[in-house]
């Protein structure tokens, strides 16, 4: 028999198919969980995420899975090392990449390039996506429009439903416009949460050109199952400024000219695929699961090895050795892990509770999620909440919409938890956490230790006998407004977002605040633009030292500009610094004379500030930057006069703005002023002539 | 049986239970014949010294493969069956070589005393047989495995051959079944020698596209083929002659489990007085009782019945997609099988006849 097998094996291998998994979201959403376990092995409905991701491609028929994991990379190649898909019988090959050092999804594929795993075209998940899709009909398809479409390289698995749709995420909702005969993709825009001010998209027209018809779409669940051709990743490789696989990537190839690639959805209307990305997503799943949206992924398919699931009337699944007292009800769509008892008079709807846990008497569990492990002692109120593992809620307590007890927390009796507190056991620095590998938390986490000799625990919240603290949302930083939060939340509140067309944002607030991912220290500091000039000038030194290409250096002060999220002023000002640091130094060392050391730099350099500056406000500022500048580094009154001679030269700086700066501003330049005088009569000779 | 051989019958028992999970390994048909191949090769691979040990080790990969899809019944029949087979076999070997000691159990007395003697004998007659016998047994289960597949395979024929015999000419039949292969062919056989109407009925949601298959079949053969909604059924009954129904799954006591609409189906041919034929192979005769008629019906997806980018519906309502349903022994009147037709009251005595009591319960 061995030999039969194997030869099949090497027929398959010649069009193996491989598919790679990002594990880590690069997000903070389920924080605080996330600081102590990985998103992708957070249970759902009691089964570790990343096990209906991993189903999913099992079905599909994958023949090589690779992982990519960054934070947490421990605790997922510990899982899958002893999970089934180890074995030697599991459908696939797995492995798990670590690539630490990645900090967003960019990195990884970047990462991915270098290590030269793709050998054709691949499948790209997350490893928080839950789908029963037909694969082989989307790769039938994928392998048509490559056939007809040389430019082909990705195809996108999209969902049809609704634009306010439960399982939608509201968090990161996006419009597609599509060639509604061929379904390419023509334009993608990430449009901000739904939150009562829905926004336009714009789009520019040259898109639309060579276009029979569009259709604009904002009902699609983007569950992030792409079919990628191997430029993908080296497209990313080239990009070295793309993070995200849809706002920089799918953007990024459809508006660019010079790369002439298309990409097309595939939208499915019969199956089911959503991607676990918020809270409020987290919950919507759970539901589509209990309720059997996603069959055959549902818990009395028993995926795991030891779980006994079986289903009853009104979508009630129970594992064996459950205790229900006489006089509990359970209402639909609940699932019960085993080993778990139930006291008298509770009643518990739409919920899932993991194995191993105590629930009391006359509790009432609506719309929550509780994790293995856990205790909730008698007469407490829960809605709309998640428990995670080994907690303990006291007597008589009540935890309201949107709370999310962290691992191993106790609440003490009759406390009243608000809307939306997420609480955790150990204190989590408001940080990016997600972004650390996991040695750089043990390290923050032993800061934290420190400090928490005199800083108790939150006990107002928690109750004088319990354990936990309060964890800030980062989601403000993240999401431009702190509005967010609910939609986040594990609430599903509908009659809360209230559209209206007259409440259309102006453009600029559509603008994402990019992460300050690129700080090269783990520590972030608060102090972004400080952090930003001290980069910039490294860069630019570094830039002016080895006499680097001026685009190289350009792109690489951008990348850091949309990193860091400055202004072009700070950009302006960092340029002018660098570039008259390095006139000083000529200065210091006698090598160049005043004069001679401006002409050398700023001829090569000035052009710099070209790309700089888009308007007359941006060249007044540079003007007055430069001054500023100038005076900060202590050098000659003339050093402004050579400058400008030059900036004026290659044509950066207009005539009238020079002379209306001047005009403004009362400078205290003789130098300067011969300049201008010279500039006003050419002008006024100009004017004569004609 | 090397432990190469083990291991690689270990990985083939393992990728079988999880495409069973995964639902890659669909219909009683393929489950049964798949199951059939793989209990051939656990046989021609396992050690044992004792039958018993075989039994057992069968009885647990049937536990197993019948939680991996506990509601497709064939594969535990299947592995009933086998069982069965092996039994009958060592029972006859066994009443061959152990005729010594059979005066001697026979007896009262021996039965208390004679333990030590016999376990003296045993030895004697084991060491000089085991091995022919061994290889004896194992080749002769193996072959009767092999000839359960054939059976299985060929089972449509059986159950053809009689489709003349039932259906006369210019009658109307009616089908809620059109997911059946085995219905299709007995009709299609029927059609050489009789001519016919058959009703189809829609089977909406799960069965829609099936349906439409299954009618283009038979207008290609030139059967006359009516497609009506499932609420029709009882506005056409009085019309029909006889009703045919596929089966997943006949019990012991002579009810079944069939596709999802069938039990209201023969609810109104037993208003109309309508004979209702219920066609099933063999292997799905199953030696169990349907005591938890709830939990014998597979609920599917729900996505069927409303379209999941219905936002305010799925949000709103609940609701369930039963796959089957259960219909009780008064409701049908024949069965037909490939050993000849049947009362529903008679099953039990098949299943005596194919499967032995001691392995009902499995566990």
């Amino acid at each position: 028999m061995a030999p039969k097998v194997k030869k099949q094996k090497e027929i398959v291998k010649d069009e193996r198919l491989q598919a790679i998994v990002l594990t880590d979201s690069f997000e903070t959403r389920f924080m605080p969980l996330t600081s102590v376990k990985p998103r992708c092995l957070l249970p759902l409905a009691n089964v570790p995420l990343i096990e209906y991701t991993l189903e999913f491609l099992a079905k599909a028929g994958v023949d090589e899975v690779y992982l990519m994991c960054c934070s947490h990379a421990d605790q997922i190649s510990e899982y899958i090392e002893n999970s089934k898909w180890n074995k030697p019988w599991s459908p696939f090959k797995i492995q798990t990449i670590m690539t630490l050092e990645s900090r967003s999804v960019g990195d990884a594929m970047r990462d991915l390039d270098n290590r030269g795993l793709i050998t054709g075209d691949f499948l790209l998940v997350s490893g928080d996506v839950v789908t029963n899709i037909q694969f082989d009909k989307v790769l039938e398809q994928h392998k048509l429009l490559k056939s007809q479409d040389r430019d082909h390289i990705a195809t996108m698995v999209l969902t049809k439903a609704s634009a306010l749709h439960r399982t939608r995420s509201h968090s990161e909702p996006a419009t597609f416009i599509l060639d509604s005969k061929t379904n390419k993709c023509l334009y993608y825009q990430d449009i901000p949460p739904v939150n009562g001010k829905k926004s336009s998209i714009s789009i520019d027209p040259e898109f639309l050109e060579n276009v029979d018809e569009f259709i604009v779409r904002n009902d699609l669940i983007d569950c992030h199952v792409d079919i990628c051709s191997p430029h993908v990743p080296a497209i990313f490789q080239e990009n070295f400024d793309y993070q995200y696989l849809r706002r920089d990537f799918v953007k990024g190839i459809l508006s660019s000219d010079i790369l002439k690639k298309s990409i097309y959805a595939y939208i499915t209307d019969e199956y089911y695929a959503a991607r676990v990305e918020s809270w409020q997503t987290y919950d919507a799943i759970s539901q589509d699961i209990l309720a059997r949206w996603c069959y055959p992924i549902v818990p009395d398919s028993n995926f795991l090895e030891n779980h006994t699931y079986s289903y009853e009337n009104e979508h009630i699944y129970k594992e064996d050795n459950v205790v229900l007292a006489q006089s509990c009800k359970i209402g639909s769509c609940v699932a019960i892990g085993s080993n778990t008892s139930i006291g008298d008079g509770t009643i518990i709807e739409n919920s899932v509770i993991g194995r191993n846990c105590k629930i009391g008497k006359n509790i009432y569990i609506k719309n929550s999620y509780i994790w293995e492990n856990s205790t909730i002692e008698d007469s407490c109120n829960i809605e709309y909440s998640i428990i995670a593992s080994n907690s303990n809620i006291g007597e008589n307590s009540k935890l309201n919409k949107g709370s999310v007890i962290g691992f191993n927390v106790k609440i003490d009796h009759d406390q009243k938890i608000d809307e939306n507190i997420r609480i955790s056991s150990s204190k989590v620095q408001n940080l990016d956490k997600s972004f650390i590998t996991s040695e750089d938390e043990e390290e923050v986490d032993d800061d934290d230790d420190d400090d928490e000799d005199e800083n108790s625990f939150d006990y107002e919240i928690v109750g004088e006998n319990g354990t936990g603290y309060i964890y800030e949302s980062e989601d403000s930083d993240y999401d431009d407004d702190a509005s967010t939060k609910p939609v986040n939340s594990l609430m599903y509140q509908m009659f809360e977002l209230t559209l209206s067309d007259d409440s259309i944002v102006s453009q600029s607030q559509i603008k994402h605040k990019k992460k300050r991912s690129y700080s090269t220290t783990s520590i972030a500091t608060d102090y972004g633009e400080e952090n930003f000039e001290k980069e910039a000038l490294e860069t630019l030194a570094r830039a002016l030292e080895n006499n680097h290409d001026l685009d190289t250096a350009l792109l690489e002060l951008n990348t850091l500009r949309m990193s860091m999220n400055v202004t072009y002023h700070e950009v302006r000002y960092a340029t002018s610094t660098a570039l008259l640091t390095r006139v000083k130094e000529f200065i210091g060392t006698d090598t160049l004379n005043n004069k001679e050391a401006v002409e050398k730099i700023f001829r090569q350099w000035g052009s710099l500030f070209k790309r700089q500056i888009f308007d007359e406000e941006d060249q007044i500022d540079l003007l007055q930057t430069l001054n500023q500048v100038i005076n900060d580094l202590g050098l000659e009154k003339q050093t402004l006069l050579y400058i400008l001679t030059i900036l004026y030269d290659v044509e950066t700086l207009e005539e009238e703005l020079i002379l209306k700066w001047w005009k403004d501003n009362e400078i205290d330049n003789e130098y300067v002023a011969k300049f201008i005088e010279w500039l006003e009569e050419a002008e006024e000779d100009d004017s004569d002539d004609e | 049986m090397s432990s190469s051989q083990t291991k690689d019958i270990n990985f083939q028992i393992d990728s079988f239970v999880e495409k069973l999970k995964r639902r890659q390994i669909n219909g009683s048909y393929h489950v049964a014949l798949e199951t059939c191949q793989l209990l051939m090769k656990v046989v021609s691979v396992a050690k044992w010294n004792h039958i018993d040990q075989l039994i057992q080790h069968i009885r647990q990969l049937g536990l197993r493969l019948e939680k991996a899809q506990p509601r497709e019944f064939s594969c535990g029949n299947v592995i009933r069956r086998v069982l069965a087979i092996i039994r009958d076999e060592a029972f006859e070997n066994e009443g061959n070589n152990n005729e010594l000691n059979a005066p001697m159990i026979s007896s009262m007395f021996s039965l208390l005393s004679t333990n030590d003697k016999k376990s003296n004998i045993q030895p004697l007659i084991n060491s000089n047989t085991k091995s022919n016998k061994y290889h004896d047994l194992k080749s002769i289960i193996i072959q009767s495995i092999r000839d359960l597949i054939d059976e299985i395979s060929s089972i449509d024929e059986g159950i053809e051959g009689m489709s003349a015999d039932l259906i006369h000419d210019n009658e109307i039949l009616l089908t809620p079944t059109p997911d059946s292969q085995t219905v299709l062919k007995f009709l299609l056989k029927a059609r050489q020698k009789r001519k016919f109407t058959v009703l189809v009925t829609e089977n909406y949601p799960n069965g829609v596209e099936k349906a439409h298959e299954f009618i283009k079949e038979l207008s290609k053969a030139k059967i006359d083929t009516v497609l009506i909604p499932d609420s029709h059924v009882f506005a056409v009954m009085s019309r029909v002659g006889k009703v045919i129904v596929g089966a997943r799954s006949v019990f012991a006591n002579g009810g079944t489990v069939s596709t999802a609409g069938v039990a209201s189906v023969c609810e109104c041919a037993k208003e109309y007085k309508t004979p209702v034929f219920s066609v099933a192979g063999l292997y799905k005769l199953s030696p169990t009782y349907p005591f938890d008629i709830e939990n014998l019906v597979e609920i599917g997806n729900s996505g069927k019945v409303i379209k999941f980018s219905e936002s305010q519906l799925v949000h709103n309502t609940g609701l369930t997609n039963p796959l089957f349903d259960y219909i009780s022994p008064e409701n049908i009147d024949i069965y037909i099988t490939n050993i000849g037709g049947f009362a529903p009251s008679f099953i039990y005595r098949i299943v005596l006849d194919n499967y032995k009591t001691e392995d009902v319960d499995l566990s």
